[in-house]
């Protein structure tokens, strides 16, 4: 018996290619937590677990939830808002929806970061925004919009509501529409048969878009660098000031530790969530 | 007259120019087991969306005990489509399913219970109550389909080819059994099918439908035996068809054969027309009225019975004889044997040509 090595050949570049770039470095991740820091930065080859203690602690522990409050409350208001567009994509003609697709994702094909300075130029204090409600006659003092929490989370939303969009588009696609017109049949009205069939459905592919926008907004450091101004700190601005500022390579290293964990557990839930999806439609065809 | 249970008026549907359903206008009794049958494109399935809600009348009314439900949405008809799909709920089980209808017609707890159990007693399923439809075979799930519709006892249970995903010898069994379903629960039932022969075991009247309008309402037997034109003749069974031309009194073909009849359709001119006899009508020998002979040309096998095919000088085509099996043990008829056959006046139809 011969196994065919024609699979295993096609995914050697792939492979070489991950693991030159994402597994030895985390693996150099990993082991630099374990190290203490040299006295003038650098590192100091002994083993030690206080960089891992040092993520605990509650000054740093407090930056850790407050990343996952926003990267949360960011996932939150993408999947509504693009589950609402997706949705719409959907109940288009066919023939349309590709169109609507590639005006979603369009902004994909501009610079992360020209896209995060556009938005300085709309909240700043005499920004887009301020000026249209003058013109529109508003006379009171208008707060800074830009360089605050409510930025960060704007910027964030805007960036990573194309994939929730192309998340929730795919099951909303595949629906059968019989099945909601079933639902109206058997005396549902439109918003329970909503409730009841169309969003149960649909959850797999609104738990791909929460956990992408979570994951990508937690670990982000260029949002909250410009939007969020100075005064303002994600896990991502720390572990960037403790490789490049601080010096401290091994506690950068133990957050980014940390950080990767929560990110492999979520990805690993949003896995099992959309195998289980995927498994009952494998079976229906039978 | 008492006034119909179910009453379609003069009811029109146009998708943009097209027009699907042409001016229908039908009466449908209570407790009655009828069946739309026609071609694919024919309008029957539009029809029955009409019924369920589906689609919204473009002219026309549908009435049920004498008031109108054309404006209701289709939660609020008392009536239940039972889709060609099944259109079961994926993410919720059997028992789930077929209580939702219930749940929405806010029934207390136990009494949803109660009338779960009960159908799922009825449909054999009981033990399958806590499968998701994709553990299910594709007759359990046809058969949870019907349970989910029927639960709800709908004034009208309206099917959309509900034995269509069905193979060959499940669908035999189904036909009785939703038959029997039927007269228990004593609803009328509304199905549409482009299968003839599931159309005439299982309906009480037979509506034939041919580009959005009714050709011809029936009981099957009536279908079958006095169909009142061409295509309806043609779309049910086998028909065997001759041109002929009128010939003072009578018929005749081309070659100048008389053809006898008793049934001629409005709308027989002077000149070319159309008999036509069923294949079980033609028997051996020449005690019928009308006569031919030929060769037979083919012999299609059926177990039950033979198909025989003669070429005659009727027409080109070859004319077909139903044996059954006996008479053909006896017979032997075999390709290239010369044979004679005849048919009476009275089982002789003359449509339009």
């Amino acid at each position: 018996m011969t196994t065919d090595r024609r699979p295993l050949l096609l995914m050697t570049p792939a492979l070489l290619w991950l693991t030159a770039l994402m597994v030895i470095p985390c693996a150099l991740i990993l082991v630099l937590a374990f190290f203490r820091r040299g006295v003038y930065g650098g590192i100091e080859y002994t083993w030690t677990l206080e960089n891992i203690a040092l993520v605990f602690d509650p000054l740093y522990f407090r930056i850790f939830l407050k990343s996952a409050g926003i990267a949360g409350l960011s996932a939150c208001i993408a999947c509504v808002l693009g589950y609402a567009a997706a949705y719409a994509i959907a109940a288009m003609p066919r023939r349309r929806q590709p169109m609507l697709l590639f005006f979603a994702v369009l902004p994909f094909w501009s610079n992360y970061l020209v896209r995060t300075y556009a938005w300085i130029v709309l909240l700043n204090r005499e920004g887009l925004i301020v000026n249209i409600a003058r013109w529109l006659g508003y006379q009171g003092e208008l707060p800074s919009m830009l360089y605050t929490e409510q930025a960060v989370i704007i910027g964030l939303v805007y960036n990573y509501l194309p994939f929730v969009i192309l998340a929730c588009y795919a099951p909303l696609s595949r629906m059968n529409a019989e099945v909601t017109e079933v639902s109206r049949d058997l005396g549902a009205s439109a918003w329970t048969t909503f409730r009841r069939v169309t969003l149960p459905m649909t959850v797999p592919g609104i738990a791909t878009g929460f956990v992408f926008v979570f994951v990508l907004s937690i670990g982000n450091f260029v949002t909250p660098a410009l939007l969020g101004g100075g005064q303002f700190q994600m896990i991502g601005n720390l572990v960037y000031a403790q490789f490049i500022t601080a010096n401290d390579w091994p506690f950068g290293a133990a957050l980014s530790m940390v950080l990767i964990l929560i990110m492999l557990g979520l990805l690993m839930g949003q896995a099992v969530v959309a195998d289980r999806a995927a498994g009952g439609k494998g079976r229906a065809d039978d | 007259m008492t006034q119909p249970f179910l009453s379609i008026r003069n009811a029109d549907k146009y998708f943009s120019v097209v027009k699907a359903v042409d001016g229908v206008s039908l009466d449908i009794r209570e407790n009655e087991f009828f069946a739309l049958l026609g071609a694919s494109g024919s309008g029957k399935t539009t029809l029955l969306r009409m019924l369920a809600g589906f689609e919204s009348l473009s002219g026309g009314d549908i009435l049920i005990e004498g008031s109108s439900i054309a404006a209701m949405p289709p939660n609020q008809r008392p009536v239940n489509l039972m889709f060609q799909s099944y259109a079961l709920f994926p993410h919720m089980t059997v028992a789930q399913n077929i209580a939702y209808g219930l749940e929405m017609e806010k029934l207390p707890k136990a009494e949803i219970k109660t009338r779960v159990d009960a159908i799922l007693d009825v449909i054999q399923l009981g033990h399958l109550a806590k499968r998701k439809p994709e553990q299910l075979s594709g007759g359990q799930r046809q058969r949870v389909a019907l349970a989910r519709a029927l639960v709800k006892r709908p004034k009208v249970l309206l099917l959309d080819e509900p034995l269509g995903a069905l193979d060959k010898k499940l669908r035999s069994e189904m036909q009785l059994e939703l038959k029997r379903l039927q007269h228990e629960f004593g609803i009328t039932f509304i199905m549409v099918t482009h299968d003839q022969e599931e159309a005439l075991v299982m309906a009480d009247r037979i509506a034939i439908m041919r580009d959005g309008a009714l050709l011809q309402v029936g009981s099957p037997k009536d279908i079958y035996e006095k169909p009142e034109s061409k295509f309806a003749a043609d779309f049910i069974g086998v028909m065997n068809f001759l041109h002929v031309k009128r010939t003072g009194e009578g018929f005749a073909t081309p070659g100048g054969t008389p053809i006898a009849t008793t049934h001629v359709s409005e709308g027989v001119g002077e000149g070319e027309a159309i008999a036509a006899v069923r294949p079980e009508r033609l028997f051996l020998g020449d005690a019928g009225d009308n006569h031919v002979s030929g060769t037979v040309s083919d012999i299609a096998y059926h177990g039950l019975d033979l198909l025989v095919h003669v070429k005659t000088d009727l027409s080109d085509k070859p004319v077909i004889a139903r044996m059954t099996a006996d008479v053909a043990d006896n017979h032997r008829p075999e390709i290239g044997q010369p044979i004679a056959l005849s048919w009476f006046a009275r089982d002789t139809h003359i449509f339009p040509a």
